[in-house]
């Protein structure tokens, strides 16, 4: 049992340190930008396509700015890809289509598989462009943010492009400033430090992009996976294209406001992260592709990011039963420190992170609520372990996944 | 001691201490202080040209006093709404510019002329200039932001701290130092010894350029449209006068010989050398360093991640095709010229040609 103690401490300790390591070199280490001074060019014709199932409350926000943003008019096309809808977003698309003759295309699907990866797929028969942007209903785009998106695609390397998410209604709750502050660490610290590094910045599904011809090579959409964004990120990875993360490129989104609404939001993300565990795991690290060494060691980490959960609720049981156990004192006090060692380093490194975050990006008082992190901490640590149960118990009743779509909370215009 | 009493002040001793830091969180948690969402630009996109654009609306209201000036010949002075003083101009050899001939002094005014404007050496202008002729500047002034509605002209050793853009073209002389964003709707013209950060026009000259200052169409940028690319892992050479029919993707240095055609994007994980008179027709990226030899013509995109070294003769994008040309730190010499951007994010530096 000790045994099985000291190699979750050893991984969790491997965690601890890849935070450390990302978290310090965002703040002291050579800062990747390099496609962002790219503000003059002979641009490409970009297809945009819009994810929206149900979207009443948001779809107009999103179309609005996207007719405002400053790319040419001409060699844009919007295409808002309504997947089934039964309230007013049909309507409401309909109506900007006929406001925007030729810049906004409608696509509304009303049969088929449930996800926003089958509905992708169904929609890419309308996309001729090399280039091609995803949002989700939900987000905001800036002016400049189309350019931004569309730049790194110069580079030939680049299968996938990533932006930066801002939460609009940060403010609203203690739930809407605690999603505030990860997601400042997530994409301010985590992502632009794998992009420093030039590891794995993952691919995000919105406020996004991909290469046509990239995806093209890798199959297309996968509509099986419950996270079509991971599963881009590794079939571009294991087939030579990168994907680049833009933290200069933000964008508004709107994140959960009620916890249940947030559990089934993470439960989600942690399932398909699984998959793409399961499914790309192994061959990334071992197989022969086109990686290099340390993208197949920092994509193996990043895979494994959700199933740290049920490790470390497996380590907390370990610990203590060693403890109570009474195994040789030596153990039972390396156990304990063990245990000490993770509450004290394993925490503060992520949240070490997050108050970086913070700081770099210029707020003041917010980085006081970091105490409050314990909270979602805990309500994660259980909702990703639950997931990951109930993904082997899927497994082994041979019950299939299903899409659960976050819930919007921005009043109807 | 009672053993209830001291573990009642253990539990609460350890209370106390659990929810010490929850203090500053409760207190924001209710104040909502710092509770606006972070700061996204939506209204506008990083143009060049926003700082003059916001700096033209900003004197709109003296648009009044630079008409009565120009038709009357006179002179005014007064402070704007918030505050800043202002001297508005309406002849070229205006009394008032007696003030500003002085020698090695600082003019903390904001100075608005509807006419040529004509500034002496050797001084230091620390608030903005506007200037609805031309403009032409004495050697080794110091200047904040200069907005010209026709050419901009700066001496000899001057140096501008913020901004400068001209309607007509702008042209650096001989040792200028260019701190901020420097724009021009026709022309941006440097000389040997300046040192640059962000320039855009539709033209920009390093020097006297030379040769064919104008691409022809037919080469035009194929950017990222370009479907085909070749992978290779490790140190790679393309011959001299070698036609490369596809993009190319090296995972490691690249040497471009000279007279070599690269009919797609080219990009290199390591260093990139072009040699003379390599042509490329899309994007040319690379991850390190990168040198440009003499008279290639490079039609999209140049990005290199540590420093860039061009030399003469060399041309970016086409005056139909515009493009940028970006690095931390590039070195140019005499005899280039690109259509569009050049920008270096933190040092650009002109140099003689070799």
């Amino acid at each position: 049992m000790i045994y099985v103690l000291y190699s979750i401490v050893l991984v969790i300790c491997v965690y601890t340190g890849r935070h450390y390591w990302f978290t310090l070199n965002r703040l002291f280490g050579f800062q990747r930008h390099p496609y962002i001074d790219i503000d003059t060019a002979d641009w490409p014709p970009v297809t945009v396509l819009v994810a929206a199932h149900n979207e009443e409350k948001v779809i107009a926000n999103i179309l609005d700015a996207l007719m405002t943003v400053k790319y040419p008019a001409d060699k844009m096309l919007v295409i808002p890809v309504n997947d089934r809808s039964t309230d007013r977003t049909r309507e409401i698309i309909d109506k900007f289509v006929e406001d925007f003759p030729g810049r906004i295309q409608s696509f509304h699907r009303i049969e088929g598989k449930g996800g926003k990866a089958a509905a992708l797929k169904d929609a890419m028969e309308l996309v001729t462009t090399e280039v091609i942007l995803i949002f989700d209903a939900d987000y905001i785009p800036g002016a400049g943010l189309i350019k931004q998106l569309v730049a790194p695609f110069f580079d030939l390397e680049v299968g996938g492009v990533m932006g930066r998410v801002v939460p609009l209604n940060a403010g609203t709750n203690l739930l809407t400033r605690l999603l505030d502050l990860e997601r400042s660490g997530g994409y301010q610290v985590d992502q632009q430090a794998r992009m420093n590094l030039r590891l794995v910045p993952q691919h995000g599904g919105t406020v996004a992009g991909v290469r046509l011809s990239a995806l093209r090579e890798i199959g297309g959409w996968n509509e099986n996976s419950l996270t079509e964004d991971t599963d881009l990120t590794y079939r571009l990875l294991l087939n030579g294209w990168k994907t680049v993360y833009q933290n200069r490129s933000e964008c508004y989104e709107e994140v959960p406001e009620v916890w249940p609404v947030r559990i089934k939001q993470i439960m989600r993300w942690a399932k398909g992260h699984n998959q793409a565990m399961v499914t790309y795991g192994l061959h990334l690290l071992l197989g022969k592709h086109r990686a290099t060494l340390r993208e197949r060691i920092d994509g193996t980490l990043l895979l494994g990011v959700y199933a740290m959960a049920p490790i470390t609720l497996l380590g907390w049981a370990l610990a203590l039963g060693v403890f109570y156990e009474g195994v040789a004192p030596l153990h039972g006090v390396i156990a304990l420190l063990s245990l000490t060692a993770y509450a004290a380093l394993g925490n503060l490194a992520a949240f070490f992170e997050i108050a970086a975050a913070a700081r770099l990006d210029g707020t003041r008082k917010r980085v006081c609520l970091l105490p409050f992190l314990i909270l979602g901490f805990s309500v994660s640590i259980f909702s990703v372990s639950r997931a990951a149960f109930s993904q082997v118990s899927d497994l082994i009743t041979g019950a299939e996944f299903h899409w659960d779509k976050t819930e919007r909370f921005r009043k109807v215009l | 001691m009672n053993p209830y009493l001291a573990v009642a002040a253990l539990v609460f001793m350890v209370s106390l201490m659990f929810m010490l830091p929850l203090v500053p969180a409760l207190l924001e948690l209710r104040r909502k202080s710092d509770a606006l969402p972070l700061n996204v630009v939506q209204q506008h996109a990083g143009e060049i040209r926003h700082f003059a654009n916001s700096f033209r609306t900003y004197i709109h209201g003296l648009e009044a006093i630079l008409q009565h000036c120009v038709a009357s010949g006179s002179t005014a002075t007064g402070a704007l709404p918030d505050g800043e003083e202002y001297v508005v101009l309406g002849r070229a050899d205006e009394p008032l510019l007696l003030a500003l001939e002085e020698r090695d002094t600082i003019h903390p005014v904001l100075i608005a002329a509807g006419v040529d404007l004509v500034v002496p050496p050797e001084a230091t202008f620390s608030r903005d200039i506007y200037a609805g002729g031309q403009f032409i500047g004495g050697e080794k002034n110091n200047y904040r932001a200069i907005l010209g509605e026709k050419n901009v002209h700066l001496g000899v050793s001057s140096r501008v701290m913020r901004w400068v853009h001209a309607v007509g073209q702008f042209t650096a002389d001989l040792g200028c130092k260019l701190y901020g964003r420097v724009s021009s709707d026709s022309l941006i013209r440097l000389h040997a010894e300046c040192s640059f950060l962000r320039l855009n026009a539709p033209r920009v000259e390093i020097g006297h350029a030379t040769g064919n200052s104008n691409p022809t169409p037919a080469e035009a940028s194929n950017g990222p449209g370009t479907p085909s690319r070749f992978l290779h892992d490790g140190d790679f050479e393309v011959k001299a006068g070698e036609v490369f029919g596809s993009g190319m993707v090296i995972r490691g240095n690249l040497h471009i010989r000279s007279g070599a055609r690269i009919c797609g994007s080219v990009k290199s994980t390591q260093d990139l050398v072009l040699e003379d008179g390599v042509a490329v027709e899309g994007s040319l990226i690379g991850a390190r360093r990168m040198f440009i030899g003499p008279n290639c013509t490079i039609h999209g995109p140049v990005v290199a991640e540590r420093e860039l070294s061009i030399a003469a003769g060399t041309r970016f994008g086409t005056l139909d095709h515009p493009t940028t040309v970006s690095a931390p730190r590039i070195e140019v010499e005499e005899g280039v010229v690109a259509f569009g951007t050049l920008w270096a994010r933190e040092y650009g530096q002109v140099v003689a040609s070799r």
